[in-house]
């Protein structure tokens, strides 16, 4: 297993670095000084641009370039960005809890609620309710998450008042208390329903048809046959072999938030990375643009690498490959 | 079915349908896939005839000119489903809008169907070093982000190319590696058969082989996969224009009605204006999501239904 792992780990470095590059070749392609974010945009004097790539070194041989670019991005010296006049590491360090505190509920809701309605579904088989939660798959699977979220903020948060329409916290609640914390939640709820809506459909509906499968298994006869009561071979025998691939989604899951944070936070005008990025974006703040795209990339190659792995764990066929 | 017209004239054989016929007779019964598919069609009728149709439809057929005058209303019987927030009718900018957010999803769908099944079948096909070089590529598409480098891409091309073309591009050349992996696996299987051994023993070219002989048996999967991508590329113009980084802002398309809903006065107050091309992207993915699964079980010989 170590030897797998350390393969894998090993595998995802010249695609890390690949990545890398490109992305160094986009950032150099942005109009403006995008790696470091020190030339000011606003002062279009020839001479001062001309002075600054000099002291900057844009006018070194692109290997060394890249090469000073890459060692400083490891140094966390993401450079600086144009619109907040700070380092980018501090402006995403600011912005990074909310996104981390989103993705974790929106995995905790998705785990929880697949499970809860999986296990329904795979038990009770073509009843009322099992048709019911097959029918909310196929709406969770078809319908875009972001025409979702924006009927979400019209009835949820405009028509019923239920939750917030916008932002992470109330403003006037002071940090660390516990009405603080229970602001954030109720501020968190619907967009981590929403961002995890595909999954939870995809993996309700994965669990369901497993649970199935397995319970038409010799082991299951075999213990019904020796009195084991159906409900103790449901949670104990049939759901340890269901719950197992559950378990490696969640390396897709976190490339997955990747993408679908930015459209949530933007339709919850929650403020995480992602708005951030669309912000930047906007404002044409483009350090900041290509440090989120460097982190999110890398994030997506780990989370792939989480999923690999976790194979790995689950299925040790997958381990000679 | 001519020579079976020819022999016919003597005893009629036993005539069994061909797969495609299997697959239409399926397909034809399968009651969700059929009304999706009078939906859709439905759908692109009307959107191509929005030139037509628009003078019927509202008293200003105009989709870009701001009228100041008409901003905002209701839904009445002048405007069928309103006006938005710059006085233009909702009803003609949405079958106008159809006509860009089709086009973006099906001319993106050509690429990566094109470009898949070229990687795809070359690397199944000669196996070994093209194989693998072609599916690390394949792999490090597949590995970026595909939301964030869309949108970055897009700020780096804009103003180079005419807006709408660097979308359908950019869109096309970042999704293609799936349909790539699928035929590939695809064409390793199917070229173990003899009869692809036997025309590469009588010198047929490796051009040929793919065209004539592979490509015919996988021709089934690629058609599920373009269809099920046709509906996520709609997705993702229709996304990508609802945050501001798809469709050119002045050119209606389903995504930039939608982005209207960004603005907390129109989404809480004027459902007018973000409902209609909300609930007609749901209908369209919904609808082209069922004539996909149809399609699947039509061709695939083992369903019985």
């Amino acid at each position: 297993m170590l030897k797998y792992t350390l393969r894998r780990v090993l595998g995802m470095i010249p695609m890390l670095i690949l990545v890398s590059v490109v992305v160094f070749f986009l950032a150099k392609a942005m109009p403006g000084d995008s790696l470091s974010g020190e030339i000011d945009p606003n002062n279009t004097n020839p001479e001062y641009i001309a002075e600054m790539r000099e002291k900057l070194g844009y006018n070194d041989p692109v290997y060394v370039q890249y090469y000073r670019w890459v060692t400083d991005f490891m140094q966390g010296d993401f450079g600086k960005s144009t619109r907040y006049k700070m380092p980018v590491a501090d402006l995403i360090a600011e912005k990074l809890p909310n996104t981390i505190f989103l993705a974790l509920t929106s995995l905790l809701i998705t785990y929880v609620l697949a499970f809860a309605m999986g296990m329904y579904s795979g038990r009770k088989p073509y009843t009322v309710g099992d048709n019911l939660i097959a029918g909310f798959n196929y709406a969770g699977i078809a319908i875009p998450s972001f025409v979702a979220g924006v009927f979400a903020v019209y009835f949820f948060a405009f028509k019923l008042n239920w939750f917030p329409f916008a932002g992470s916290v109330d403003i006037e609640i002071d940090r660390g208390t516990l009405e603080y914390w229970m602001s954030r939640i109720h501020h968190v709820m619907l967009p981590a329903f929403v961002l995890g809506m595909f999954s939870t459909a995809s993996y309700t509906q994965f669990l369901r048809n497993d649970l199935i499968e397995n319970s038409r298994k010799d082991f299951v006869r075999t213990a019904l046959a020796k009195g084991t009561p159906m409900g103790k071979i449901y949670n104990v025998h049939i759901l340890r072999n269901s719950i197992i691939p559950l378990v490696t989604f969640l390396g897709f899951d976190i490339a997955a938030l990747v993408g679908g944070a930015i459209i949530t936070e933007k339709i919850f005008t929650y403020p995480g990375i992602g708005l951030l990025f669309l912000d930047s974006v906007n404002n044409r703040d483009y350090p900041t643009v290509m440090a989120i795209t460097m982190m999110l990339s890398a994030m997506v190659l780990i989370g792939n690498l989480i999923a690999d792995i976790l194979y790995g764990i689950v299925d040790p066929r997958i381990r000679l490959g | 079915m001519t020579t079976n017209a020819a022999t016919g004239a003597v005893k009629r054989p036993e005539k069994s349908s061909s797969p495609w016929a299997i697959a239409r007779r399926k397909f034809l019964k399968n009651k969700m896939a059929m009304i999706s598919t009078v939906f859709l069609i439905l759908v692109i009728i009307l959107t191509l005839l929005a030139p037509f149709l628009a003078p019927y439809l509202s008293p200003i057929p105009d989709i870009t000119k701001v009228n100041i005058s008409k901003m905002s209303i209701a839904p009445n019987g002048d405007h069928l489903l309103g006006t938005d927030k710059s006085g233009r009718d909702v009803m003609t900018r949405l079958l106008y809008g159809g006509r860009i957010s089709l086009l973006v999803g099906a001319s993106a769908t050509l690429i990566v169907v094109v470009l898949g099944t070229i990687v795809g079948s070359v690397a199944g096909f000669f196996g070994g070093a093209v194989d693998s070089l072609l599916m690390r590529f394949t792999d490090f598409v597949l590995n970026f982000p595909f939301l964030v480098f869309v949108i970055v891409l897009n700020t780096i091309l804009f103003g180079i190319i005419d807006g709408l073309w660097v979308l359908i591009l950019v869109i096309g050349l970042l999704s293609w590696g799936g349909v790539a992996r699928i035929v590939r696996s695809k064409v390793l299987a199917e070229k173990e058969n003899e009869y692809v051994l036997a025309a590469i023993s009588i010198g047929t070219s490796p051009a040929k082989v793919i065209i004539k002989h592979l490509l015919p048996n996988v021709l089934s999967t690629i058609i599920v996969q373009s269809t099920l991508l046709f509906a996520s590329l709609i997705v993702a113009e229709t996304g990508l224009s609802y945050l501001g980084f798809g469709v050119p802002q002045e050119t209606p398309s389903w995504g930039n009605m939608l982005a209207f809903a960004n603005e907390p006065d129109v989404l809480q107050g004027k459902p007018w204006i973000w409902m209609p091309p909300a609930l007609i992207i749901t209908a369209t993915i919904l609808s082209i999501n069922f004539i996909g699964e149809g399609l699947k079980d039509a061709l695939n010989p083992k369903s019985q239904r």
